[in-house]
C-alpha cells in the first residue's frame, strides 16, 4: 500500500523532527514594548521616511525645547503626543483587538524623527514583527511546508494590520476574504511550484460550502504561518484516495467532527448517513485496507451537491470520472452506478426490514 | 448513567412576528453564513428537552429567557476548550440580562472530565449530560463545539459552529441582536467586519491638518501653510482645511487670499465656525 505508507512515514518523520516545535507547551510571552534607538539618523544619511513635524523643524511640537541639539523631555506621554495628530488610530489601537505594542507605545515600532525604513519603522517590517513574535518566527523558519504570504510582498502586513482590526489576530479581513486575495487567482503555486486551485472560482461554482468556509475561517484547517503537513493542514489528514483507517490520520476532521461518526458500526444518532442503524460512514471508511478517505465521497471545500458530495470520483490510471449520481430522499438517499451498483439507504428502516 | 433526556413536545406553532421573520430574512441576506443543525434549521421551532446536570438535577434546554444559548462541546477537545473559555467570558459579559446558558456534552464523556472542563473554563452555566446522544441525534449535531441560540418563542435563531477567528464576536452580536441592543446591520457587520486599513488619503489629509493646526498655534506660519496645502492636496473638499488656510493667510497679512479661502470653506460648509469668524474678523478688523 505504497499510496498511504509514504505520507504516513513522512508525517511521522516530520513529527519526530519537529515535534518539539508544535508540542503543546506555552508560547513565550510576547513583549509589549520594544526598546529602540530613537535618535535621528546622522545628517549624512538619506532617510526613507521623515516625520513631518521633525521636517517642519520645531522640536517644541513634541519636546520642551526648540533646540535640535538639546530638545529636552517630551511635553507629554508619547502616545498622547502621537495620537494628537494621528487621532484616526485612537479608536482602533485602544479597541479590544488593538495591537498591545501600539497601545503601550507607538515608538515600539516607529521612530518619531526619521528612518531608513518606510512608515518610520525602526526596522524592516517582518524583522520588527518577528523580534517579538518568536513562536511565529520559529514556525516560519522551521516549517517544511512554507507559505509565500510570509515572505512575499508586504510579508506579515499582507495579512495583519499592526495597529488593530475588528478581526482577531489583527487580521486585515476575515480569513476567507484575506486568503482569496491571493488564492482567488489562476496562477498561484505552492512552495514546490505546483499550481493551486483558484478557490474564488471554485466557491462561486460550487454553492455547498464546508462549514469552516461558510464561517469564512480557512484557519480552521490550514495554518497560515507554515506547518509540517501538506497544504499547511493543521493536523494529519491522508493525502490519498484510499487509506487504512486510524483515528490519528484523520485528526484534522476530528477537530470538529465526532469520532463516533466513523468508529461505531451501529448508531441511531451519530450520523445521518446510515441505513437504519447501520453506520455507512463506518462501512466506507473504517477498514484496515482500502478505507476510503473523506475525499473519496466529499469535496473538502465546496460542492454542487448537498453534504459536500462530489459529482464524481476518479477511477483508474487515466482518472476516469465515475458519476456519483446521488439522490437525496427525506430519510436517506442513494448512489447509482458508481463505485458500486445502485445502493440506497434509509434512516427510518427498521432493523428487521430488508432492502 | 444519568437519566435520558426527556422530550417535551413543542407547543402549537404561534404566529411568528413579522419583525422576527424580517430580521431573519435581513440577517440571512446580509450574512450568508446563516444555516442550522443538520436536522433543525434556523427559524424552526425547537422541542423542549429536560437533561440532567453533572449532579443529576434536571434542567430544561430552553427556559423562556429572551436569549437561550446552548453549547455543545466535547471535553478534552482543543476547539471545545477554546470555545467554552470564550463563552465563560461572554457569560460574565451578559450577566444580569435575560440570557440563559447551558453547556451540553455526551454521556460518553466521563463525568470527571466534564467537571474538570467546566472548572478549567470557569463557566457558571450548568453542564448537561445528553444520555445516549438523544439530543445530539434529534438536532443533528455533527460538529463540536457549536452553539445554538433560541428566542423566548423557542425558535432557533442562530447556529454557529466553532471558528478560530472572531467566534465570540459573532456569538456576542447574535445575543445582542436578540436582546434588541443592535440592529440587523450591526449584526451583519459583526459577521463581515470591514477591512482594517491604515486610513488612506483621507486619514493622511486629516493628520496633516492636525499638524498644521499645531504649527499655526505655535505661530510657525510658513510651515503651517505648507502642511495645510499638503492636506488640501489629499482632500480638496475639506472645509476645516480651507478655513485654517484662511486663518494662516490672515495671520500672514494676506487678507484677500484669506477671504478667498474662507469663502471656499463656507461653500463647502456654510456653518463652519472658523471660516465665519475669520471672514467677520477681516470685514471688521479690530482697532
Amino acid at each position: 500500500m505504497h499510496t498511504f505508507k509514504l505520507p504516513v512515514i513522512s508525517g511521522l518523520f516530520g513529527f519526530a523532527l519537529l515535534g518539539g516545535l508544535w508540542a503543546a507547551q506555552p508560547a513565550p510571552p510576547v513583549p509589549k514594548v520594544r526598546q529602540n534607538d530613537l535618535a535621528p539618523l546622522p545628517a549624512t544619511e538619506k532617510a526613507a521616511a521623515t516625520h513631518a513635524p521633525f521636517e517642519a523643524g520645531d522640536c517644541r511640537l513634541c519636546h520642551q525645547r526648540a533646540d535640535p541639539a538639546s530638545p529636552g523631555p517630551l511635553t507629554g506621554p508619547v502616545n498622547e503626543l502621537c495620537l494628537s495628530c494621528h487621532d484616526d488610530f485612537q479608536k482602533i489601537v485602544a479597541g479590544k483587538t488593538g495591537h498591545a505594542a501600539a497601545r503601550e507605545s507607538c515608538v515600539s515600532c516607529h521612530n518619531p524623527h526619521d528612518s531608513r525604513q518606510p512608515k518610520l519603522l525602526v526596522d524592516e517590517s517582518a524583522t520588527l514583527c518577528l523580534s517579538c513574535h518568536e513562536t511565529i518566527k520559529n514556525f516560519a523558519l522551521h516549517s517544511p511546508v512554507k507559505h509565500a504570504a510570509l515572505t512575499d510582498g508586504a510579508k506579515c502586513l499582507n495579512c495583519h494590520n499592526p495597529h488593530g482590526s475588528e478581526v482577531e489576530k489583527l487580521l486585515v479581513q476575515l480569513p476567507l476574504n484575506l486568503c482569496l486575495t491571493c488564492h482567488g487567482k489562476d496562477d498561484v503555486t505552492d512552495h514546490d511550484g505546483r499550481k493551486l486551485t483558484n478557490m474564488k472560482k471554485l466557491l462561486a461554482e460550487n454553492p455547498v460550502h464546508h462549514g469552516p468556509i461558510a464561517s469564512e475561517d480557512c484557519s480552521a484547517c490550514h495554518n497560515p504561518h507554515g506547518f509540517q503537513n501538506f497544504r499547511l493542514l493543521n493536523q494529519e489528514y491522508p493525502s490519498t484516495f484510499y487509506s487504512a483507517f486510524d483515528l490519528r490520520f484523520y485528526a484534522l476532521c476530528f477537530e470538529c467532527h465526532e469520532t463516533s461518526m466513523i468508529t461505531e458500526a451501529r448508531t441511531a444518532t451519530q450520523t445521518r448517513f446510515r441505513d437504519g442503524q447501520t453506520n455507512l460512514h463506518f462501512l466506507h471508511v473504517n477498514k484496515a485496507e482500502r478505507g476510503r478517505t473523506c475525499r473519496a465521497c466529499h469535496e473538502v471545500h465546496a460542492s454542487k451537491q448537498k453534504h459536500q458530495l462530489r459529482d464524481s470520483v476518479p477511477y483508474g490510471p487515466k482518472g476516469w470520472a465515475l458519476q456519483l449520481n446521488y439522490t437525496k430522499t427525506p430519510t436517506g438517499g442513494s448512489c447509482a452506478k458508481t463505485c458500486h451498483a445502485t445502493r440506497s439507504y434509509d434512516r427510518a428502516r427498521l432493523p428487521e426490514e430488508k432492502k | 448513567m444519568p437519566p435520558a433526556a426527556t422530550t417535551v413536545p413543542a407547543s402549537p406553532k404561534k404566529k411568528n412576528s413579522l419583525g422576527r421573520l424580517l430580521a431573519l430574512l435581513v440577517a440571512a441576506t446580509l450574512w450568508p453564513a446563516v444555516w442550522g443543525f443538520a436536522a433543525v434549521a434556523v427559524g424552526d421551532l425547537l422541542d423542549e428537552a429536560v437533561l440532567p446536570d453533572l449532579d443529576g438535577s434536571p434542567h430544561h434546554l430552553l427556559a423562556g429567557a429572551t436569549v437561550n444559548v446552548f453549547i455543545f462541546f466535547k471535553p478534552g477537545q482543543e476547539h471545545s476548550a477554546a470555545a467554552i473559555r470564550q463563552f465563560a467570558a461572554l457569560e460574565k459579559e451578559f450577566a444580569g440580562k435575560s440570557v440563559r446558558w447551558v453547556a451540553i456534552t455526551s454521556d460518553r464523556t466521563p463525568r470527571a472530565e466534564a467537571e474538570a472542563a467546566r472548572l478549567a473554563a470557569g463557566i457558571a452555566m450548568p453542564v448537561l449530560i445528553d444520555a445516549g446522544d438523544a439530543l445530539f441525534g434529534r438536532l443533528g449535531v455533527i460538529l463540536e463545539p457549536c452553539v445554538g441560540l433560541a428566542g423566548a418563542d423557542r425558535r432557533l435563531v442562530a447556529y454557529r459552529p466553532f471558528a478560530k477567528v472572531n467566534y465570540p464576536a459573532v456569538v456576542r452580536a447574535e445575543i445582542r441582536h436578540l436582546l434588541g441592543e443592535i440592529d440587523a446591520a450591526e449584526l451583519a457587520r459583526a459577521g463581515n467586519p470591514p477591512p482594517a486599513t491604515n486610513g488612506g488619503p483621507a486619514a493622511a489629509a486629516h493628520r496633516r491638518l492636525r499638524l498644521a493646526e499645531k504649527l499655526f498655534q505655535a505661530k510657525l506660519y510658513p510651515q503651517a501653510l505648507e502642511n495645510v496645502q499638503t492636506s488640501l492636496e489629499k482632500d480638496p473638499a475639506s472645509a476645516p482645511a480651507h478655513a485654517l488656510r484662511g486663518q494662516i493667510l490672515a495671520a500672514q497679512n494676506q487678507p484677500a487670499a484669506a477671504l478667498l479661502a474662507f469663502a471656499r470653506a463656507l461653500e463647502l460648509d456654510p456653518a463652519n465656525a472658523e471660516a465665519l469668524r475669520g471672514k467677520a474678523g477681516l470685514a471688521n478688523p479690530s482697532p
